[in-house]
């Protein structure tokens, strides 16, 4: 038996929304947008080698929003009814004073290519229930030294509808599946940590190998328990593909962005044409990568994603351009308005951000390095977009002793400013991955990817102890 | 459809379905927020929300659905969603939904939300004095004013039916500074809107003008109140009796041992903050001030109703859900470092030639609970001969937070505490720690 809602009855007619855009333009907006969504996220945690929660969570709201030049108005309810998305539509308006414009509205249904199929859709609860324990235990029986494994498999189905007073009726559902596994190794009253983490927009036909995905955690963890601490310093950096990309996405992706960019708040502020990166450096955000974590078939203002190349060659090309960003910048938006849910404004966010590949080989990377940190798995980080200024962990690390790489190292993290970093990559090796994380921002939190190939920094601040 | 409504139907549903043992969780809020940029309203965002969590007992084990969707088929529908996912679950840990009986503590607090008239000329006057406190404030400050009103609702089969309020208001600016090419970016916030917000944000940015990249060293820290509270809400997590017995806190069969410096003492007062007040945790249970770290020695860690029964003590009510969605946790209300005797020119004095750190960035990604261990990148000044001297920026400071209680030489005067995160709220005076590895060049 199914016991959830017909998708049929998620969303609101074509007269309702056109009464909630009118309502919202009364006080002189030049735009105005309707938002609707309805999730179904759904989570299996293992923790102690036991199913501990089933998480099971239907979010559904309508998020309103107007624009009258570069100033917006949002609101969001999660009152459906009549009058309570009424309510939402008036106080929105409420946030303007003046009379209407002449706009009037014929809503037009725009359908959009289907990118992202999902072959086994993420419903049977038996099913992941069995992915997610052949990981653990995978995990679990890694080594003697692991204390502790959580598991857990998370899925979403989300449905949204967004229609705006340009006409625009278009909907789009997301499907998107993470099998998320961090291990606890422990030794003397020690702990170290390791994760292992993938996901992608498609359903359970994905995780082909699940034991290597717990494997992968529990070597990491029983690495880095082994570990010495890193030394301090400035030194030249190895930088491994796949998460690694979260050093371009922390160091420049975000200043890339025109909620930086549109308000002045950016150090590549007006540098569009110039050379900003090393001449080895292409870095593209590509919303549209089949089944890819951070895909969508349409960003969350309707618009279908798109391929943009940010770096070319060292030269900077483009900015990711949201609708209101556009109105700031003078430039066309080009598909990349996210927000986490309904009750966000949506503002410009990366997608599948990457380093392409360049001319390197990876072992003339690692040989050219007499002392330095090869960073073979990188944690998160975060950037200050004004200044630059930028710090990410290295969760693990290795020595590199000429032109070897040595003994493992713990608590190294890496720190310096964009533009610098940007131009201080002067290797940029062959084998570019991709890989996934949860990236947060003033529209809340959204599943991106972040990618490179190996590459190699010729000196940066590691900090240490 | 009103949740009274859904709430009935739910009931009505469980029964007919054969359930006994359910609770209701329904969290309601209203927020508003106001952000001026370049001198004008650059937006204004509203929000009204409310989700219900189910839970019901089935042979034993708990099950949980959610939704925010407030329909007659769905109100239905979670009673079964919640039965089917029951059936899914292995632990063996004891379940239970409190009974009634507390005598819980009234709360007369009188909430006052600004309207939003009141919030946007307060945003746009602490706009115009960032810019009127230094010719070097650039128009790409930006400041704001946030409030929120929260309720939570329990209702469940053994009679529990409770309802509070909290709520927050506040005002902030974000500085932006230029000097030559360079920007700099100064923060603060407040719950009471004023001109001192903007100046003293205006100076943070100014004050950090020309700051250099320190030589790497081994020297006495002092960490400012904001930054110390920012350290100890990463690691909160350590003080969770649930993260003890999964062997994710190395605090675990600590109780009654030394953990820290003998000058550190840390409380957890759901009380402290009278808008952020809670009679009951996520359980239903009576909440009350304990005291978590008392002159260094560890007195208890936080307990839900489930850790308890298996540590074989009495909860300390800190039951919580991260969400109204999130299953059954552990979290901390007001949660201090206690105030120590010294004035901040006493712990220069005190720390004569070392750092001063007044900005720890990356927590999410730099700070690992389950170890202990944190590298981050940080800004702050070099004290020379007792006195603040000239600002440095873009190094490190790493360590570990177990070892970083135990190094705490000394404790200000000057408790503070940070933006409220639900009803969490972390604060801390400034400390001076006797050594840390600060990497720069």
């Amino acid at each position: 038996m199914v016991y959830y809602i017909k998708r049929s009855d998620y969303m609101l007619d074509a007269t309702q929304l056109r009464d909630l855009l009118y309502t919202a333009l009364s006080t002189g907006a030049d735009f105005a947008e309707v938002f609707c969504e309805r999730t179904h996220h759904n989570s299996i945690l293992m923790i102690s080698s036991k199913i501990e929660n089933i998480g099971d969570t239907v979010s559904s709201g309508v998020g309103i929003r107007i624009l009258k030049g570069t100033s917006s108005v949002y609101a969001s309810t999660t009152d459906l009814s009549r009058e309570g998305l009424i309510r939402c539509a008036k106080k929105v308006a409420q946030g303007l004073v003046g009379l209407p414009q002449n706009i009037s509205i014929n809503l037009t249904p725009v359908t959009h290519k289907y990118i992202h199929d999902v072959k086994i859709m993420p419903d049977n609860k038996s099913h992941k229930t069995d992915i997610l324990k052949e990981a653990y235990f995978a995990a679990r029986n890694y080594h003697e030294s692991i204390s502790q494994v959580s598991g857990s498999f998370v899925d979403t189905d989300r449905n949204i509808l967004i229609a705006n007073s340009e006409g625009l009726i278009t909907e789009d559902r997301q499907i998107r599946s993470r099998l998320v596994i961090s291990s606890v190794a422990s030794k003397d009253g020690e702990n170290q940590s390791g994760n292992c983490s993938p996901g992608a927009h498609a359903g359970l036909e994905y995780f082909q190998n699940p034991k290597h995905i717990g494997e992968e955690a529990s070597r990491q963890a029983v690495t880095m328990l082994t570990a010495g601490y890193c030394p301090a310093g400035k030194m030249p950096v190895a930088i491994e593909n796949g998460f690694g990309g979260v050093i371009f996405h922390e160091a420049c992706g975000h200043s890339l962005e025109a909620t930086s960019v549109g308000t002045n708040r950016s150090q590549f502020c007006g540098r569009l044409g110039t050379k900003i990166a090393n001449e080895k450096v292409t870095a593209i955000d590509d919303g549209t990568i089949k089944n890819g974590w951070g895909s969508c078939n349409i960003d969350d203002e309707g618009s279908p994603t798109q391929k943009n190349i940010l770096i070319e060659n060292g030269i900077l090309t483009n900015y990711l351009i949201d609708r209101l960003g556009s109105r700031r910048m003078g430039m066309a938006s080009n598909g990349c308005a996210r927000r986490q849910s309904y009750a966000y404004e949506p503002t410009s966010r990366m997608s599948n951000t990457y380093i392409a590949n360049g001319p390197d080989k990876n072992s003339d990377i690692i040989s050219s390095i007499d002392y330095g940190l090869y960073a073979k798995q990188m944690g998160g980080g975060s950037v200050n977009p004004v200044t630059g200024e930028f710090n990410f962990s290295v969760t693990e690390g290795y020595m590199i002793r000429g032109g070897k790489i040595c003994e493992a190292v713990r608590g190294a993290s890496l720190i310096g400013r964009g533009s610098d970093i940007l131009m201080d990559i002067d290797m940029v090796g062959n084998n570019l991955e991709r890989a996934q994380g949860m990236c947060g921002s003033s529209s809340g939190n959204v599943p991106v990817d972040v990618g490179q190939p190996l590459l190699r920094v010729s000196s940066i601040t590691v900090g240490g102890r | 459809m009103e949740y009274n409504e859904f709430k009935n139907i739910v009931i009505e549903e469980a029964k007919k379905s054969g359930v006994e043992d359910y609770e209701l969780y329904y969290k309601s809020s209203s927020s508003d927020s106001v952000e001026v940029f370049d001198g004008k309203l650059n937006s204004f965002a509203s929000d009204v929300s409310g989700g219900i969590c189910l839970r019901v007992i089935s042979n034993g084990k708990m099950g949980y659905a959610s939704t925010e969707y407030l329909c007659e088929d769905e109100a239905r529908a979670i009673v079964h969603r919640a039965l089917t996912n029951a059936a899914f679950i292995e632990s063996d840990d004891d379940v239970f939904l409190y009974k009634s009986g507390d005598e819980y503590e009234v709360i007369n607090h009188e909430h006052r939300i600004p309207d939003t008239d009141s919030m946007i000329k307060s945003a746009l006057s602490c706009y115009n004095d960032a810019i009127n406190t230094d010719p070097r404030v650039t128009s790409s400050t930006e400041s704001g004013c946030v409030s929120a009103k929260t309720t939570v609702s329990i209702y469940n089969s053994n009679g529990l039916d409770l309802t509070n309020t909290t709520s927050l208001a506040m005002s902030y600016v974000s500085a932006v500074v230029s000097d030559g090419d360079e920007m700099y970016t100064g923060f603060e916030f407040s719950h009471e809107a004023g001109s001192k917000l903007s100046s003293d944000a205006v100076y943070k940015a100014i004050s950090t003008i020309g700051a250099t990249v320190p030589q790497t060293c081994t020297v006495p820290v002092i960490i400012s109140n904001t930054q110390m509270q920012s350290l100890l809400s990463t690691f909160s997590p350590v003080f969770s009796s649930d993260n003890a017995q999964k062997g994710l806190s190395l605090l675990n069969g600590r109780e009654g041992t030394a953990v820290a410096s003998p000058c550190v003492t840390i409380v957890d007062d759901p009380y402290f903050a009278p808008e952020l007040s809670c009679p009951f945790d996520a359980e239903g249970v009576k909440t009350k001030t304990k005291t978590v770290v008392e002159n260094g020695v560890l007195k208890t860690l936080l307990y839900n109703l489930k850790t308890a029964k298996k540590a074989g003590v009495k909860t300390t009510a800190n039951a919580s859900k991260a969400s109204y969605a999130s299953p059954v946790g552990i979290a901390p209300y007001s949660f201090y470092i206690k105030a120590g005797e010294y004035s901040f020119e006493k712990l220069l004095s005190l720390a004569k030639n070392g750092v001063y750190i007044t900005e720890i960035k990356g927590l999410h990604a730099g700070a690992n609970a389950v170890t202990g261990d944190f590298s981050l990148e940080s800004s702050g000044f070099m004290i020379e001969n007792g006195k603040i001297a000239s600002p440095i920026r873009s190094f490190t400071v790493a360590g570990n937070f177990f070892e970083l209680l135990k190094k705490i030489d000394a404790v200000g005067h000057d408790l503070r505490f940070d933006i409220p995160q639900g009803v969490s709220s972390f604060g801390s005076p400034s400390v001076l720690i006797d050594s840390l590895t600060i990497a720069g060049k």
